[in-house]
């Protein structure tokens, strides 16, 4: 193509550096935010993998138990009776370091002279001699050496860990140098001590949390496995290495899906703004366009020059989105992490993961968008004829001709999303809910029109003839509104429908804890899962809480994850206070039929269990038990938000004949009546600072802890709310930018209408009136498919992704906060064009006349 | 020998409004030859920027054909018009049209460019266009700084540039007052004169019609000779 056709090409677009400039933003904006998701997450993932292949090392096969592991003898009888040499005993738990808030780690009690073969960056080449130090020193822990550093940790110093409430001081004897990145990162979370000092902290003495086993390929190799697995005492298994932890970071798949989709809505609202750049650029040129292909610019090299000019924008966008994607990634690292602390797993991750694959998937993103967004004008643009002095309004009457047949593609498109809300899978449901989207897009010009029309005598009645000229500019020019509109209106239905959404949840979660939280003093330990309390307190701390004066009643709760075919199960055992039935809601199932056969042995599941595993009451759930694999009849299903992967729950009775664990995680006290609750709970925490070990617990009241689980509520949705809000971030630079293209293409209007006389003020009020309209139109539109959008995010998405059902709850203040929004976001991206207009010389206005 | 230029035969265009269709050209034929300037009058909606855009290969006729230099343009598709024209014609509009986001110089060289021939040869070529219009000291300025006489004679220029065999103006002295009009007529007879350019141009001014060597009145769809070389001038 010709240097000259680029020259001028490259010159249009540096004559425009301000919309050129917000087209760049928009798109560097939604670059940012699906960049920043997927490294948020994926750095997620990959620490929890690094980690898991730290302390699983090059094991092939473990050996595990149930909830309280399994006994030191199986190792004995595997290494004397079956002759296995390369076998590790592994005593694993979570443990957080109260002197380092927010740091998370993960003990490995190992045998030292056993590990040289699975975790090579222990033990192998010992310079320091710590592995005699670890052995001989209670209490001795090995850690990485940047780890100790950024602690300000030194060989000698004490690091205080906290295990089920109690402190613990452990001393650092030594540091392992990890040889590269990527073992300081897997390294960065674990400490490793002897095998006793483990079982000690952990308060299972004599009991291992997995045997670590590293087993070849061949035929010898696996007629040894059979030898193991049948030498095994029930309830203990042979597992493959890192099929636990598999199972485990997949319970984040939904939250994370639910993320990018988020994420990738502030690119499609980019899209938008590309659109209109380049239409509005192909607009600008027609005349231009229209010479160029009557001196034989072929149709081609049209094409061509506006889809490259499109790449050219699309390309710095998605470099700057790069950038800003980085630094906004460790803002939404902390967030997700905190999410995924709260939600499912102890995990902790410093650093944003960085691959080419989360950058280049980024950069696909950005250009893909671009040229989809680009290939409408450019199409448009080959169809200029040549020397087709085709005016402006003939393009504008052509739109809107246009506007039925794009509302009734629309609503073609909206029924599809919803035909693709019915196939089962997360997935779909968000193929579902961009389709319908994009299908209320194509239906905006036409709504536009239509509510415009309607409101035509009001507006004329308010605002007389300067009112009408406001809002017959919106509908004169629908190819540069129309769009603008359905931006804003996209993200204020957005934000419409996720704040649904959330408030609906809310909404649920309240009842359901107003429902459950019946006692009135909890005592938990405090959990490295915030919504999840499955340490183990001291059974001489519950005995002295639960007699201590003024408890007229206590409960238990015991919360473990036990294995079972299809992956780990979180069970909870509850031990009913006498006199109390706990307060669940059933989904199925009567409590009064339900109740006795908990007695009897049978189990209830949550909702989200139930959707999972698809299964009912009368079906049975198969567990792996000290006994072997037993199945128990499910009696009801009840509502439960406090898990997505879902929890079984049986009578306390029933979980130690079948476990052998007496262990109690958290205790619900009823006060007796008359007893004055707060100097209740003060008398209880006096007596829980009174033992041996001072117990670190939290004794709260029944509302104390409910506010703690709104607060925990609150936070995992801190993520998407700020998603939310850098979607209408977006969606306001498109509107502005929309803005500033229709002031600049008004500015002889406008010059004749101050030739006319209309005062500076009265031209920038006309130009407020219509910015503040096309708010109110997009925020009206925005109210039915916002609320549409939280039905299909609360009847499809979170059932499908989490297994929950709740009722929605759609509050009049959200709708109105909507509307708000878009008409603020809309006036004050109006600002700065309506300034200029008002500003603007009429002189200078009309000199081309 | 008098060699075709530009050859109708039978041409007829229709457009559609609504249910019914108007014939703007009805079975017209003509032969305009090579080195001469034609000139088409007639009532606005006439015909006469229809005709100018059948002969250009911007539109296509209903029926008929149109021979440019030999080349017949109603076989060819789309792209092989644009290119056609590319290379074999200049075009001179009312409202100058120059790109405006080029420099006069720029606007000169972009139909050479498009034809791969802005090397040093071309460049020359252009310079002395640029002189020749008594603007090779505007080379450097963008179009909006020049005067409207001044853009149509860019405008003239670049018509010129690429050496076509025909140029097509129409309605040039359209948009400017009677002095600038006729310098800028006189200009642009000299050059196609000089350079042996068949010309068609499209007009209401009679300054133009003095120019021509032929003139054609489109009316009621026809178009009539109305007088010519034959004719003794």
């Amino acid at each position: 193509m010709s240097a000259g056709l680029w020259r001028a090409s490259l010159r249009h677009l540096a004559r425009r550096p301000g919309q050129i400039g917000l087209s760049v933003l928009g798109i560097a904006l939604g670059v940012a935010v699906a960049l920043a998701v997927g490294l948020a997450t994926g750095s997620a993932r990959r620490a929890f993998e690094l980690a898991t292949e730290a302390v699983t090392g090059r094991a092939t096969h473990q050996i595990v138990g149930g909830p309280t592991g399994l006994s030191e003898d199986v190792y004995r009888m595997l290494r004397l009776d079956l002759g296995v040499q390369r076998a590790a005993p592994v005593v694993a738990l979570d443990v957080a370091a109260p002197d380092h808030p927010g740091r998370v780690f993960q003990l490995l009690g190992v045998d030292p002279f056993a590990e040289a073969p699975f975790r090579p960056h222990f033990g192998s080449d010992d310079p320091l001699g710590t592995v005699a130090a670890l052995v001989t020193r209670p209490g001795a822990i090995v850690m990485s050496g940047p780890t100790a550093r950024a602690l300000g940790l030194a060989p000698g110093a004490t690091l205080t860990i906290r295990v089920a409430g109690a402190r613990h001081p452990l001393t650092l004897v030594g540091t392992v140098e990890p040889a590269d990145p990527l073992s300081t990162q897997a390294l960065e979370s674990v400490l490793v001590t002897d095998i006793a000092t483990a079982q000690e902290l952990a308060g299972n003495k004599g009991r291992l949390s997995r045997i670590d086993l590293i087993i070849g390929f061949r035929p010898a190799d696996r007629a040894l496995l059979e030898r193991i697995r049948r030498a095994l005492p029930p309830g203990v298994e042979l597992a493959r290495a890192g099929a636990q932890a598999e199972a485990t970071a997949s319970m984040t798949a939904a939250f994370t899906l639910n993320l990018r989709a988020l994420s990738l809505l502030a690119l499609v609202v980019g899209m938008f703004l590309i659109y209109n750049t380049m239409t509005f650029s192909v607009v600008q040129r027609r005349a231009l366009l229209g010479t160029l292909r009557a001196l034989g610019v072929t149709r081609g090299e049209v094409f061509t020059l506006v889809t490259v000019e499109a790449l050219a924008l699309g390309a710095v966008g998605t470099l700057l989105g790069i950038g800003l994607g980085l630094a906004l990634a460790q803002g939404l690292l902390h967030l997700v992490t905190r999410t995924i602390n709260d939600l499912y797993f102890a995990l902790s991750v410093r650093e944003v993961w960085l691959t080419p694959g989360a950058v280049l998937e980024a950069a696909g993103l950005g250009l893909g968008t671009t040229v989809l967004a680009a290939l409408a004008p450019a199409r448009e643009a080959t169809g200029i004829r040549p020397r087709e002095a085709l005016v402006r309004s003939r393009l504008e009457a052509a739109s809107r001709r246009a506007a039925p047949r794009a509302a009734l593609a629309g609503l073609a498109l909206g029924a599809v999303g919803v035909l693709a809300l019915v196939p089962r899978g997360p997935v779909w449901g968000f193929v579902g809910l961009f389709a319908i989207l994009m299908g209320a897009a194509l239906m905006t010009p036409l709504a536009v029109a239509v509510l415009l029309r309607a409101l035509d005598r009001p507006i004329a009645r308010a605002g007389g003839l300067l009112g009408r000229m406001a809002a017959r500019a919106i509908t004169a020019a629908p190819s540069r509104t129309g769009v603008a509109i359905a931006a804003l209106m996209i993200a204020v239905s957005a934000t419409i429908g996720v704040g649904v959404m959330i408030a609906s949840f809310r909404e649920a979660v309240l009842r359901w804890l107003e429902g459950t939280l019946r006692a009135d003093v909890y005592v938990a330990p405090p959990s490295l899962v915030g919504s999840r309390p499955d340490a183990t307190l001291d059974p001489a701390l519950v005995q002295r809480l639960a007699t201590a004066p003024g408890v007229a009643a206590a409960g238990t709760a015991r919360g473990v994850t036990v294995a079972s075919a299809r992956g780990p199960v979180h069970v909870v055992a509850i031990g009913m206070a006498a006199g109390h039935a706990p307060g669940f809601a059933f989904k199925r199932g009567r409590p009064e039929a339900v109740w006795p056969q908990v007695d009897k042995g049978a189990v209830i599941v949550s909702e989200p269990f139930a959707y999972r595993r698809h299964v009912g009451v009368g079906d049975r759930v198969r567990l792996r038990t000290r006994e072997g694999e037993q199945a128990f009849p499910i009696a009801g299903i009840f509502y439960d938000y406090g898990s997505s992967a879902g929890v079984v729950m049986m009578s306390r009775a029933t979980y130690e004949r079948h476990w052998a664990d007496r262990g109690v995680s958290s205790l619900a006290l009823y006060a007796a009546p008359g007893v004055d609750l707060e100097r209740l709970i003060a008398e209880l925490r006096a007596r829980a600072a009174a033992g041996p070990v001072p117990a670190d617990v939290l004794i709260r009241s029944n509302r104390a802890l409910r506010e703690a689980s709104l607060a925990i509520f609150d936070r995992t949705f801190a993520v998407t709310r700020v998603l939310r809000f850098l979607i209408v971030v977006v969606a306001f630079v498109g509107v502005l930018s929309a803005l500033m293209a229709l002031a600049l293409e008004r500015v002889r209007e406008l010059g004749l209408q101050r030739a006319l006389g209309l005062t500076p003020g009265q031209v920038w009020g006309v130009i407020t009136a219509q910015t503040g309209l096309m708010g109110l139109v997009a925020g009206l539109l925005a109210i039915p498919v916002g609320v549409l959008l939280a039905g299909v995010l609360v009847f499809v998405i979170n059932r499908r992704s989490f297994g929950w059902t709740m009722p929605i709850d759609v509050h009049p203040a959200i709708l109105l906060q909507g509307l708000l929004l878009a008409v603020a976001a809309a006036l004050l991206a109006g600002a700065v064009p309506a300034a200029r207009m008002a500003r603007a010389s009429p002189v200078e206005a009309l000199r081309d006349e | 020998m008098l060699l075709p230029a530009v050859e109708l035969r039978g041409l007829t265009k229709l457009y559609r409004e609504g249910e019914s269709e108007r014939a703007v050209l009805r079975d017209v034929s003509a032969t305009l030859w090579l080195g001469e300037i034609a000139v088409l009058v007639g009532r606005s909606g006439s015909g006469k920027s229809t005709l100018l855009n059948l002969i250009s290969g911007i539109d296509r006729p209903t029926a008929g054909t149109i021979l440019v230099n030999g080349t017949d343009l109603t076989n060819l598709d789309e792209r092989a018009r644009t290119l056609f024209r590319r290379e074999h014609i200049g075009f001179i509009f009312q409202f100058f049209n120059l790109v405006p986001l080029l420099t006069v110089e720029e606007n000169l060289l972009l139909p050479l460019e498009l034809l791969g021939r802005a090397d040093a040869e071309g460049r020359a070529r252009a310079r002395e266009l640029l002189d020749r219009v008594g603007l090779a000291d505007r080379a450097r300025a963008y179009p909006d700084r020049l005067s409207g006489g001044e853009q149509q004679r860019v405008a003239v220029a670049r018509a010129l540039v690429h050496d076509p065999v025909l140029v097509l103006a129409d309605e040039p002295t359209g948009n400017l007052d009677a002095e600038t009009a006729k310098v800028v007529l006189s200009l642009l007879d000299q050059l196609v004169r000089e350079m042996g350019k068949t010309v068609v141009m499209a007009t209401h001014s009679s300054e133009v019609v003095g120019a021509a060597d032929r003139v054609f009145l489109i009316q009621h769809g026809q178009l009539t000779e109305q007088w010519g070389a034959g004719d003794g001038r």
